[in-house]
């Protein structure tokens, strides 16, 4: 089984989500190049969601490149290029960032007193704290 | 994607019971789950298709046959596993296998017999003298070996184990991937309409409420926790308690308390479950 958790509850589409989280996966080289992975019914068994949705993320994926299919031999990992790999490893940090502004925007935090809060964090694992 | 079952205003009156008219198209690689409370019609709806039972009006078309016709032979890619089964229970599952094996062409010993294996069967007892669950146990493991390309399964998991679900989940999944087919599913339990279903066609008192794509039908209520409630009633509001309001139209419930400065201060989907309970009321 895969570790996709899915949130419910959250505004961004179930196949975005699905997808994002399987990019990180292959990104982050926890699922390598020849992986196989589910079949679209056996993931949608898993995750709980209808096969409209699993097939159009891995259809994505597979115009991505992330992903291939074999004929009558399932889907797999792709290689894919270390560029490719660079791209939603920084996807997925700008994304966290773009959060944790979103959130000191909302208490009013000015550039200068976010970017302090972000040194000191970055000070303080420096530490090992 | 042409369909394989097509239902066009099929009308038919029991009793003081109608159905209908109802219609349906069923598209091959797909579960679709027939939902709706007790007496809504879905085991009649299944005997039509079956052509078990005559309509009174409409039409049931399957793989370009009319059901209703004298030629049966469209009945090679369907396999039937009823609620009830009838004219069974004098037969051991030994002579069961042997005379329903005979009848399909493609039927598939090895997986029979890994069914029979997982699910403990003794196939040297009478049917009639098994316990429910163990027939209906039997009963799936007559019914996916058939092989054929649609599936139609009233209740199959009423009686059984958790265990047994599970594995009978595994297979259903295993066989819908050997090659291009379809289930049609009534269920009762919502676990097998989360794990199993794409559609969901749900009846009641024998209408046809919707026909859903889950994730669609998911998509359209929510649940919002607010700081004050209004007092007119909100654009999609389902139901309210206390500081919390159900819509049925998210969009508009939106936008609504963002015109009018409404803070939400949480909100959440809500499960298959609940929104099947608001659709059957």
């Amino acid at each position: 089984m895969l570790p996709i958790r899915l949130s419910k509850e959250s505004r961004e589409p179930i196949y975005h989500q699905i997808e994002k989280q399987l990019k990180a996966l292959i990104a982050g080289g926890h699922l390598t190049a020849g992986t196989p992975l589910p079949s679209i019914r056996a993931l949608s068994k898993d995750l709980e969601i209808s096969v409209i949705t699993i097939r159009r993320a891995y259809q994505d994926l597979e115009a991505q490149g992330f992903i291939e299919t074999a004929h009558g031999k399932g889907t797999y990992v792709a290689e894919i290029k270390d560029v490719l790999k660079q791209e939603v490893k920084t996807a997925s940090v700008s994304e966290s960032f773009e959060r944790a502004i979103e959130t000191a925007r909302s208490y009013d935090y000015s550039d200068e007193e976010m970017t302090a809060i972000f040194h000191a964090i970055l000070e303080k694992r420096k530490k090992g704290e | 994607m042409p369909s394989w079952i097509e239902i066009n205003g099929l009308q038919k009156s029991l009793d003081d019971f109608q159905l209908g008219p109802i219609s349906l198209a069923i598209e091959p690689g797909t579960i679709t789950a027939l939902v709706g409370n007790n007496g809504s019609g879905k085991s009649t709806l299944l005997k039509l298709v079956m052509n078990l039972a005559n309509a009174d009006a409409g039409t049931i078309e399957v793989f370009g046959e009319t059901a209703a016709g004298k030629d049966e032979s469209w009945k090679q890619k369907l396999a039937f596993h009823p609620q009830k089964i009838i004219g069974w229970d004098a037969y051991t599952g030994t002579t069961l296998k042997e005379m329903i094996s005979s009848l399909y062409g493609e039927w598939d010993e090895a997986l029979f017999e890994r069914m029979v294996g997982l699910f403990d069967i003794p196939l040297d007892k009478r049917f009639g003298k098994l316990s429910q669950g163990m027939q209906q146990k039997l009963s799936l493991a007559l019914a996916l070996p058939r092989n054929t390309e649609v599936l139609i399964l009233d209740e199959p998991t009423a009686f059984l184990d958790i265990p047994s679900k599970r594995h009978f989940m595994d297979l259903l999944i295993d066989w819908m991937d050997a090659k291009e087919r379809a289930v049609i599913i009534t269920s009762h339990q919502t676990d097998d309409l989360r794990k199993l279903a794409d559609y969901i066609f749900v009846m009641r008192d024998g209408k046809a409420i919707g026909h859903y794509e889950k994730e669609a039908l998911l998509e359209s209520y929510r649940r919002y926790w607010l700081d004050r409630l209004p007092d007119g009633s909100v654009p999609g509001e389902m139901s309210r308690d206390r500081q919390q309001i159900i819509s049925g139209d998210p969009a508009a419930t939106e936008h609504y308390f963002a015109v009018q400065n409404i803070t939400v201060i949480d909100h959440a989907a809500l499960d298959l479950e609940e929104i099947i309970d608001l659709l059957l009321k």
